[in-house]
């Protein structure tokens, strides 16, 4: 004997897993195995590795013996039977159905978001359309891809038939005098070819309409002439003023047309490939795979094409990989592989298997001890000639009815959630070909997990019961006792439930006790956000030299001025108090980017080593504080002398001086940003002012480092204006659109909504967690209490005739209950003593950096406390039920029973 | 008398072989010793259950040992009829494979 012993664990494991008559002695040669192992002198970590594997395949074999020779047979009387047994047991049915019915669209989740979220488009249902994009190895992220860059792939890929490039934009669009905000895009005639869909009045856009001198053209979507209160027939040939430029509408498409994302109105794309590769602004390019072409070769081609060009400009293609991808990751930025390749995703999957997998052992715990009342009359039924295959297949067939009602709950849980969800956020446009409706494939899934359910919850059950011979349970029926007993894996379950259930309490109360952090926060921030209104600044299109080559300096000039101007009338606008311009408003979500501080002895690049500060940063224009009632704390605010760009100065905020500089004076300071490649690390920038905090996060508007830096008007595509009403702030929404149109008409007014209603969004999603988390803890106590009442009820049955015996000898009724009850009450106290640990850990892991004061503790280790109470109240009231009905047990009735 | 698995008669060479000291772990390793394949303790153990149900062997209890929580081996021995059907089977091989060695071996060395 080498006297060291394989892990408890897998011991316990091996135990679990392996059942059956045979299982001592299988167990017991694992044990001599191990033991050799040893004594050959192999290390205890690898004989540990070879006793799992000869488990798990011990496991398999055994399982596979008691299934062979169990011939299967299905018939029909087997499902009115158990429709029949939903019946009878109510309670069994609700607990059981409710269970699977959260633990099925949870495992099913993750697969379906995948499938929702890389539908290919609804013009190309065979997935032959493909993005072509960079990928930057040193960010690990897609980077821009260049109208030249398109040009270039068209005009050298065979593998292609057509290629196609386009640019979303925002543009006022007015008619007849209504003038709306519309999500359009520049696309090249070839977009069209590739799409291949007819328009259903007119034509689509030509290559001839691409010729910068020919008459400006567009092609609307049936969507746009409805939101325009017009027939879209009655537009064809006549002329809508787009950014005030008059543009005659060529053709109208389909109303479920919206290529590529939720685009009402195409605008040809007049551009001519720029001097240098990837300058100009970036385009989305896509190509229809030529015949019988596949994704690799396409890639293998287009891989050869780039090995070329970065020969000749390896400055401007250092850490670009060309890359073709599926459609939909134009919107989501997904790595090559896409979401199932990540390998989050494959935790993510596991991890959501899980509660299906609890819901479905402590079902089948649950039907276990059903099974188990019925054991006598399954042996009569074999004595009788039926086969254990016939037994069998009825009791899966009761459980596949469970578990097909269900299913059938789960799954329009999973169709009608998501789609109420996106509704929830109608304010955020979504891409049209995305498709939460539950697929052939997410059924075929739902099936699968139905019947393996009905596998795990029924027929591993019925094996063990039906394992004994036909004598044994005759002489046991007979007695009135099936013979069955819960071993350990019922103990392990109850266990695992209580300690689950606390830890969801835990993490309940952590999500609860955050949102309240939240909401207690946005109350303090000192911003009266329902008095201002927040809108988008966007100018549709691009500025292009005479020869066609873009001139973003001119286009940069032109919005500058709008905005600078706009924001001059604005002011002087009764009912505006004042305004605010920026590229994130507070509270919202603002960009994160690694800083150094010079000085600082940090390691070299990349900066995703773990070195630097993270911080949330956001550009903001002259009295931006001052509009949003935040003063500056030190130093001063931006002005004139920050916007030529010659000295760069930030302003940081009071949380940053706190943690970089640990509450010492940051004026005068240095700091610059850290990226992944030295090409794009930044100058230094000087600090010269300290504000207070704004909130840079909607879920965490308490605790981000800021950086804010002076916005040069035009020098961003995308700004946020933030603009104090007097009265209801929503009612100058118009005045400001027509506004904006008088200053320059191209210029694109968007998303009008108060800044208390920016994040919205995100309260959707919490209150869905919190709402989720809920029914887990609900449904995680309901299976705890229903298996402990359950096994309760069982024990209590077979012990009958023993508490009627000891209660007609004078035996105390209290010391009978805490003997019946003792059991349960230690499962109980263990639940609790793994789960209470856990609950703190996530509980203090979730307020991580929220600035929890010390004297929130006790309140929080109370309502802990208080958690745990619940649960335990409803542990024991599953066990008071079956123990009160025990010490009701009349001796006479007791005795009657030994037959 | 039914026919034997390849499996099968690997674990009756290993019953006859091993004699009076004959349970699962010790069968388990004289196949891994021998043959140099890995098979797990339910596969032998599923096995000899199958064989004992045939009459091929019997089986019965040892002695509590102390170190597996007092759970006794199980000790199997060959019935006459394990050792017909065993004999059978090797003298069905051996009518089989009688003069083929020479010529599987070219086969086999064709092949690589």
């Amino acid at each position: 004997m080498s006297g060291r012993r394989p892990a408890i664990l897998l011991r316990a494991i091996a135990r679990l897993l392996i059942r059956g008559p045979e299982s001592p002695y299988v167990l017991s040669d694992l044990g001599d195995a191990f033991d050799r192992d040893i004594e050959a002198g192999l290390p205890h970590s690898r004989a540990q590795r070879r006793y799992a594997a000869n488990a798990l395949a011990s496991a398999a074999s055994v399982l596979a013996a008691r299934l062979r020779g169990v011939s299967l047979r299905f018939s029909w009387l087997d499902v009115r039977l158990g429709v029949r047994m939903l019946l009878k047991y109510p309670g069994l049915t609700l607990v059981a159905t409710f269970a699977l019915a959260i633990g099925i669209p949870v495992g099913l989740a993750p697969m379906h978001a995948v499938d929702a979220l890389q539908s290919n488009l609804p013009e190309d249902p065979d997935g032959r359309i493909r993005m072509l994009r960079y990928w930057n190895v040193g960010l690990l992220a897609p980077a821009p891809t260049s109208f030249d860059d398109a040009e270039r792939w068209r005009a050298s890929l065979s593998s292609f038939e057509a290629i196609g490039a386009s640019r979303m934009g925002s543009y006022n669009v007015e008619v007849a005098g209504t003038e709306i905000p519309a999500p359009g895009a520049e696309v090249t005639a070839s977009t069209f070819d590739m799409l291949a869909v007819p328009p259903v009045w007119g034509r689509v856009l030509l290559a001839e309409d691409e010729r910068s001198s020919g008459p400006d053209v567009v092609v609307i979507g049936e969507s746009l002439a409805r939101s325009l209160g017009t027939a879209a027939v009655d537009l064809v040939d006549t002329t809508v003023r787009i950014g005030g430029v008059p543009h005659q509408v060529v053709g109208v498409m389909p109303e479920g047309f919206q290529f590529p994302w939720n685009q009402q109105l195409w605008l040809p794309m007049r551009e001519r490939p720029a001097a240098v590769p990837r300058e100009g602004r970036p385009v989305t390019v896509f190509g229809r795979l030529a015949d019988r072409v596949s994704p690799d070769r396409a890639q293998a081609e287009l891989s050869a094409v780039h090995a070329a060009l970065a020969g000749e400009w390896p400055d401007i293609y250092r850490h670009l990989n060309p890359e073709v991808v599926h459609s939909s990751f134009m919107a989501f930025g997904f790595p090559k592989g896409g979401l199932r390749a990540l390998p989050e995703f494959a935790m993510i999957q596991g991890l959501t298997l899980v509660p299906l997998l609890i819901a479905c052992v402590n079902v089948g715990l649950l039907i276990f001890a059903r099974t188990a009342t019925r054991t006598s009359e399954f042996a009569v039924r074999t004595a009788l000639g039926a086969s254990r295959g016939r037994i069998l297949t009825q009791v899966f067939t009761e459980s596949l009815v469970l578990a097909l009602l269900a299913t059938g709950l789960g799954l329009f849980l999973l169709n009608w959630l998501p789609a109420r969800i996106l509704a929830s956020f109608r304010f955020i446009p979504m891409p049209y070909w995305l498709t939460p409706e539950l697929s052939s494939a997410t059924l075929l899934r739902a099936l699968g997990l139905a019947c393996a359910s009905a596998g795990i919850a029924g027929v591993i059950p019925v094996l063990r019961t039906t394992s004994r011979s036909v004598l044994q349970v005759l002489q046991r029926a007979s007695s009135q006792r099936s013979g069955t007993r819960f071993g350990l894996t019922s103990s392990v379950m109850i266990v695992t439930d209580v300690a689950v259930a606390v830890a969801a309490v835990g993490f309940a109360i952590g999500i609860g006790h955050r949102v309240a952090t939240t909401f207690a926060n946005e109350r303090a921030d000192g911003i009266q956000a329902d008095r201002y209104l927040s809108v988008t600044l966007t100018m549709a299109g691009g500025e292009s030299a005479p020869g066609g080559a873009p001139d973003p300096s001119a286009f940069q000039a032109r919005f500058g001025a709008a905005q600078t101007a706009l924001v001059e009338r604005l002011r002087s606008e009764p009912g505006v108090r004042a305004v605010a311009i920026g590229t994130a408003l507070p509270r919202m979500d603002h960009q994160t980017r690694v800083v150094e501080i010079e000085g600082e002895d940090l390691p070299p690049e990349p900066a995703n080593d773990g070195g630097g500060h993270t911080v949330r940063t956001a550009l903001v224009g002259p009295g931006f504080f001052e509009v949003l009632r935040a003063p500056v704390l030190a130093g001063r605010a931006f002005d004139g002398r920050d916007l030529t760009g010659a000295a760069p100065t930030v302003i940081v905020n009071t949380m940053f001086v706190e943690n970089v500089f640990g509450g010492h004076s940051a004026i005068g300071r240095r700091l610059r940003y850290r990226a992944g490649n030295d090409s794009s690390r930044g100058p230094w920038h000087e600090i010269v002012g300290v504000v207070g905090h704004l909130g840079m996060h909607s879920l965490t508007p308490d605790q981000d480092d800021g950086v804010y830096h002076p916005l040069v008007p035009g020098s961003v595509p995308r700004i946020l204006l933030a603009i104090e009403a007097d009265g209801e702030p929503t009612a100058l929404a118009p005045r400001v659109r027509e506004i904006a149109r008088e200053v320059d008409p191209r210029v694109v007014i968007a998303s009008p909504t108060t800044l208390d209603r920016v994040f919205e969004g995100d309260w959707y999603i919490m209150t869905a967690v919190v709402g989720g988390v809920a029914m887990l803890v609900g449904v995680l106590l309901a299976l705890a209490a229903s298996g402990l009442y359950a096994i309760m009820s069982f024990t209590i049955a077979e012990r009958t005739r023993e508490i009627g015996i000891r209660i007609a000898l004078g035996a105390d009724r209290r010391s009978i209950a805490m003997q019946v009850a003792r059991r349960a009450i230690i499962q109980i106290a263990i639940g609790v003593a793994i789960g209470l640990p856990l609950a703190a850990s996530v509980f203090f892991e979730m307020q991580e950096g929220s600035g929890l004061a010390p004297s929130a503790w006790l309140a929080v280790a109370l309502a802990l406390a208080q958690g745990i109470g619940i649960m335990l109240l409803v542990a024991l009231a599953a066990c008071l039920v079956p123990t009160r009905r025990a010490l009701r047990i009349s001796p006479v009735e007791a005795l009657r029973g030994d037959g | 008398m039914g026919y034997l698995g390849e499996f099968e008669q690997l674990i009756l060479f290993s019953v006859v072989k091993l004699g009076d000291d004959a349970y699962g772990g010790a069968i388990r390793e004289a196949i891994e010793q021998r043959t140099g394949r890995v098979v797990s303790s339910g596969a032998i153990n599923t096995t000899l259950g199958r064989l004992a149900d045939r009459k091929l062997v019997t089986c019965r209890l040892g002695e509590p040992t102390s170190g597996r929580a007092g759970r006794p081996r199980k000790y199997y021995a060959i019935t006459p009829a394990g050792a017909r059907a065993l004999k059978a089977s090797v003298s069905t091989i051996r009518a089989m494979a009688g003069g083929l060695t020479a010529k599987l071996n070219r086969l086999a060395e064709d092949e690589g």
